[in-house]
């Protein structure tokens, strides 16, 4: 039986040799087990080079942006989240959908390498392998297995979306979403809404008092497209450059507004934060406050839709004092 | 650095009373950029104005911050002041210290400080305000008007007589409308045929008036002053030219179908005019039911027409024409009955809505103006009127009240009672509503002197018995259940927005309530404007009116076409969005929230090394924006910026009142 | 000469709507009735001009309290404006009492230009909000 690996490069090999694309975005392996960063193939021969394992978190779909414009067609591996930013980049008109041909990657969860890390404790891992529920960590005193659902990416225990919602081939049968996501979406944000006013600031206060301003959260984030981004620009001057706590804080409250009602909740903010802030309780916030005030929605979904910011209905209610 | 002046005005006592003047310029003098500062005790008056522009020249001033009354009382005359100094009129700032200061806080102290600061912050705008030009633009001085009732009729009339010409394009093959198929008009009674189609013929013959029968807006592009309208001309199957109109077609053909302007209680044929006095009075080929068009035999028609006007070949014609600005007069529907069925409409032949009874009352209708019950033939004795079918009614029919029907009820109870001698009329109401001029009066003619018996109550159920019909009710005055055995029962049906209404809404960028009925500008102070300028509103399109109401509405619209065309050309607002194409992303988000249809999307060019892309960004019409800066905020990367309203200069103004 | 009256004296920022809520204002002028001098008015043509990072901006360089006040809903001068203001508003105020700012802090009010008695009772009711609250430290630069 064909392994995963291979059934992406099968797939990627076939689309270059027959001319349908002249590049495939998809995942390889580095210098260490834990990474498995975008790997962009031109030649069918480089195909070999692509691989699925426990650690193709990344999502492809962003290094469309400035890779679109030089090929006719690009075919690009994406995940149920991955298929979902494109569905952003659809909605934001960044992307025509016939420049693309995606190749969609039912994924089941993707592995937190540290969590995996904190069960070795002292102990050299050289490779993790996944073969269905089960996680093979080769150390150098021998292979160990693990229950994968134990060392999934937080944001994975969450999805609702496992599969791509759009593409054009799949790689391999759909799956389930794991039990309880629907269950586990809000809790952390109803947990930080539990909190006494002060304490959310101080909360708040905590968090973003780690943050260094890197602007990773916005590079990683498809939702995140613009051109020039608003906190870039020098006249007007939206936030100082200094390190002050309040330009941090503006910059995250913006940030977050910039997204409420077009997040799709891939957790990329969050994960890539080299500080750890809980970004994903503030994206969430604003998607259950929409979901409550003006209907469910879910972003990502349909590039047709309206996003609930763009559009409005007369009976709206309002969270102020409308007497 | 900019050369800023700063004017201070004491309105008398109304400002210097409550602001210390002299500590005011005193803070002023240290603002960045103020390199003038003076005072007058009437700004506005022309002492004042002059000391501004003076000053201007002298101070080689190039902003001007004014602290005065509300901008909403002086900004127009103030900028004219600058604009004479030869200044851009945007260079201008007001602060607000009279209605917003001085006016409202006593303590002198707290007013000063707060005008101190309404001042710097009109500084901190004003040194970010750039010059804006309105751009001038010509006007096609043709009218549209769409809907040939008498909304439109008297639109295309008022704008024609004012000497502008008028397209009046009409979906049907005559104008005239509902208030042609009407018998009487309240509260006078006068024939609505014999004051309509005198109108109708002066539509015909005006010089002005271009009459566009059997048509239907396709497309329209463009904005006020140059609308560009693609008009459907649907195949007649007639040539307009050599019809004269002689009927021996219609006489001939042999396809009868149910007549739309009877109401379906008479046959029309496949080959017709609607109705006699139908202008223009030539007919046209209903394809869908003509034996030719069907079956490929017959051309009865074109055999016996001596003018050999008849041309099967015809096609549907696409014309585009070029207008300034458009009156929509589409009219009404009434409303479909089929969530009814406790009333037997449709189920009991003499079960009949309003509009049917008026056919049936009209000389020209299908009885000779005799009321007969459709079943057979005889004359009513007893005749059930049912009020607000299909209104107030939140459950299943219009929220609304249609406006019109407890007049109509009178009217038709006062008819019936004249028609039919000894018959008598019972109204079942949950209100009379007549408010109106001689309305109320008319109301009480109706059961004072006509007889007509008003019951106050839903009918809950209508049902045949033997050959007559049983109105079962609750009389609610008294508590008490009624049956009344009737010989006829005539439905009040209520009155909806057209059912393609929407569809034209989304054509000319106007919208719809929640019933598809057009909105009006503003309910109040703008109720024939549309908020996308040069389209304006008649009629019952608009919401349910009357015959008056329509006609006045429809006088209204003209006046403000007339005043549009009147102009040699028109200014642009200057406030308008702006793009910055550095910036914009082009993913439309502006777009989406413009209320105008002002914003669209556009192509541009760009080198990167040796290759030229195409990028799409936004591109704002400046003709059909009004600036209302919606799309500011939802442009992330702040690519769309509203002049006279900058982000620069709104942060300048928050950073300054937070100094 | 007045004195100044002793304790906290809160700084309003108040973005108004040029058609309905800075109309309220004058009126509230012209009828002279009186409310306390801490709010100061910006002027915008309407209430769907006004972007979040204005607001972000005021509490950043030392405002006690922000409000935003347009037209109420269906009566605006540009049709939809405030529509898209009570969206985006309702969506920014939960974030920010999410946050941990007071709701009092922020708000939104719909003021017509005929109400000038709702618009000097809202500024009334908001300054005794604040004042009660006391300085707003959060969100604010540390210069």
């Amino acid at each position: 039986m064909m392994g995963q690996s291979e059934k992406l490069q099968k797939i990627a090999a076939e689309a270059l040799e027959q001319g349908q694309v002249t590049m495939v975005l998809g995942w390889c392996k580095k210098d260490f087990w834990w990474q498995a960063p975008v790997a962009f193939i031109t030649d069918p021969a480089s195909a070999a080079r692509l691989v699925w394992d426990p650690f193709t978190v990344y999502n492809p779909v962003k290094y469309l942006l400035d890779n679109h414009h030089c090929h006719e067609k690009i075919g690009v591996f994406v995940k149920g989240c991955d298929s979902r930013a494109v569905n952003r980049l659809l909605q934001d008109r960044r992307l025509e959908r016939e420049k693309v041909v995606l190749f969609g990657v039912p994924c089941d969860g993707k592995t937190d390498a540290a969590k995996i890390k904190a069960a070795f404790p002292g102990r050299k891992i050289s490779a993790v392998s996944r073969v269905d529920e089960k996680l093979l960590v080769d150390t150098d005193s021998g292979t160990e297995t693990l229950p994968a659902a134990g060392y999934l990416l937080d944001k994975c225990q969450t999805c609702r979306h496992p599969n791509p919602v759009v593409y054009d081939v799949l790689a391999w049968e759909k799956v389930e979403p794991r039990p309880g996501v629907d269950d586990a979406r809000f809790v952390r944000v109803a947990a930080v809404e539990q909190k006494e006013l002060e304490e959310r600031y101080a909360y708040w206060l905590r968090q973003f008092d780690r943050c260094l301003r890197c602007f990773a959260c916005r590079n990683v984030c498809a939702a995140c497209n613009c051109r020039t981004c608003i906190f870039d620009q020098a006249e007007p001057r939206w936030i100082g450059k200094a390190s002050d706590l309040a330009d941090t804080l503006n910059y995250q409250i913006i940030r977050a507004f910039h997204v409420a009602g077009r997040c799709f909740e891939c957790g990329e903010c969050e994960r890539v934060c080299p500080a750890d802030i809980p970004l994903q309780e503030l994206n969430r916030k604003l998607i259950k406050d929409i979901n409550e005030y003006f209907g469910e929605y879910e972003a990502g979904l349909d590039p047709n839709d309206k996003p609930p910011l763009g559009t409005y209905r007369g009976e709206d209610p309002a969270g102020f004092d409308e007497s | 650095m900019k050369r800023i002046g700063v004017f201070l005005c004491w309105c008398g006592s109304n400002i210097a009373a409550t602001v210390d003047i002299e500590e005011t310029m005193a803070a002023a003098r240290k603002m960045p950029g103020v390199v003038y500062v003076d005072h007058n005790k009437y700004t506005c008056s022309e002492i004042g104005q002059a000391m501004i522009r003076e000053a201007i020249a002298a101070h080689r001033l190039d902003r001007v911050v004014i602290g005065s009354c509300s901008p909403r009382m002086h900004e127009n005359t103030f900028r004219k002041t600058v604009e004479a100094a030869g200044l851009n009129p945007f260079y201008l700032e007001i602060a607000n210290i009279r209605e917003q200061c001085s006016w409202v806080h006593k303590d002198k102290l707290t007013a000063t400080e707060k005008a101190i600061s309404l001042i710097r912050t009109a500084v901190a705008k004003a040194a970010r305000s750039e010059p804006l030009f309105s751009t001038e633009m010509s006007i096609e001085r043709r009218a549209l008007v769409i809907g040939g009732g008498i909304a439109g009729i008297q639109a295309a009339l008022d704008i024609a007589d004012a000497g502008f010409e008028v397209d009046l394009v009409e979906k049907e093959p005559s104008i005239g409308g509902r208030m042609a198929q009407l018998d009487k008009t309240f509260p006078t009674l006068d024939c609505s045929a014999c004051i309509l189609t005198p109108k109708m013929v002066d539509v015909a013959q005006h010089g002005n008036i271009n009459l566009i029968t059997y048509s239907e807006v396709e497309k329209v592009e463009g904005f006020v002053g140059n609308f560009t309208v693609t008009i459907r001309n649907r195949a007649r199957s007639v040539d307009m030219e050599k019809c004269t109109g002689c009927g021996d077609c219609y006489a001939k053909c042999p396809s009868k179908v149910d007549s739309e302007f009877e109401m379906g209680l008479a046959k029309r044929r496949a080959i017709y005019t609607p109705f006699p006095q139908a202008v223009p009075n030539k007919p046209a080929i209903d394809r869908a039911n003509c034996r030719y068009f069907t079956s490929g035999k017959c051309k009865v028609c074109q055999k016996v027409c001596p003018a050999g006007a008849i041309d099967y070949e015809q096609q549907d014609q696409l014309v585009e024409k070029k207008y300034g600005a458009i009156v929509v007069a589409t009219g009404f529907d009434t409303h479909k009955l089929d969530n009814y069925g406790e009333y037997a409409y449709g189920k009991h032949p003499d079960v009949i809505t309003s509009l049917e009874f008026e056919r049936l009352v009209n000389a020209s209708g299908p009885t000779g103006g005799k009321i007969l019950r459709p079943s057979n033939g005889q004359p009513p004795k007893n005749v059930a009127f049912i009020q607000c079918v299909g209104s107030r009614d939140k459950a299943k029919g219009n929220p609304y009240c249609a406006k019109i029907c407890c007049m109509y009820t009178a009217k038709h109870a006062i008819l019936l009672s004249e028609k039919v001698p000894g018959a008598n009329a019972f109204v079942f109401y949950i209100d009379v509503r007549t408010p109106g001029k001689d309305y109320e009066e008319f109301y009480n003619r109706a059961y004072e002197e006509c007889g007509a018996t008003y019951i106050r109550g839903n009918v809950s159920k209508v049902f045949p018995d033997g050959d007559k019909l049983v109105v079962r009710s609750v009389d609610a005055l008294s508590g008490a259940l009624v049956e009344l055995v009737v010989d006829m029962v005539v439905l009040a049906t209520s009155v909806d927005a057209r059912a393609d209404a929407r569809e034209l809404a989304q054509k000319l960028s106007i919208t719809t309530n929640a019933y598809n009925f057009f909105n009006e500008a503003h309910p109040k102070l703008r109720p024939v404007e549309t908020q996308t300028a040069g389209v304006f509103l008649a009629g019952a399109c608009q919401g349910p009116k009357d015959i008056p109401d329509t006609v006045a509405q429809a006088s209204a619209a003209a006046v403000k076409v007339v005043s549009l065309l009147n102009k040699e050309s028109l200014l642009s607002n200057p406030t308008v969005a702006e793009v910055d194409i550095k910036l914009c992303s082009g993913d439309m988000s502006c777009l989406a929230v413009c209320p105008y249809g002002a914003i669209a999307e556009k192509f541009i060019e760009e080198r990167h090394g040796r290759e030229i892309r195409k990028r799409r960004v936004a591109e704002v019409n400046t003709a059909l924006c009004q600036g209302c800066g919606a799309c500011t905020v939802a442009c992330r990367p702040g690519a769309i910026n509203l002049k006279g309203f900058t982000n620069e200069q709104i942060l300048a103004e928050v950073d300054a009142i937070c100094l | 000469m007045s004195v100044k009256p002793e304790g906290f004296e809160p700084l309003i920022v108040a973005f108004c709507c040029n058609w309905c809520s800075y109309a309220g204002a004058d009126l509230a002028g012209t009828s002279r009735m009186a409310y306390p001098t801490n709010v100061r008015i910006i002027r915008v043509p309407c209430s769907s001009r006004v972007n979040p990072s204005f607001i972000i901006r005021a509490f950043q360089r030392g405002a006690d309290a922000v409000l935003v006040a347009g037209c109420h809903p269906g009566d605006c001068h540009y049709h939809s404006g405030n529509f898209f203001t009570r969206r985006r508003f309702t969506v920014l105020k939960q974030m920010l009492e999410y946050m941990g700012i007071e709701p009092e802090r922020f708000q939104v009010r719909w003021i017509s230009g005929s109400e000038g008695a709702k618009f000097a009772s809202v500024m009334n009711n908001i300054t005794a909000e604040v004042k009660s609250l006391g300085p707003n430290r959060k969100l604010r630069d540390a210069r």
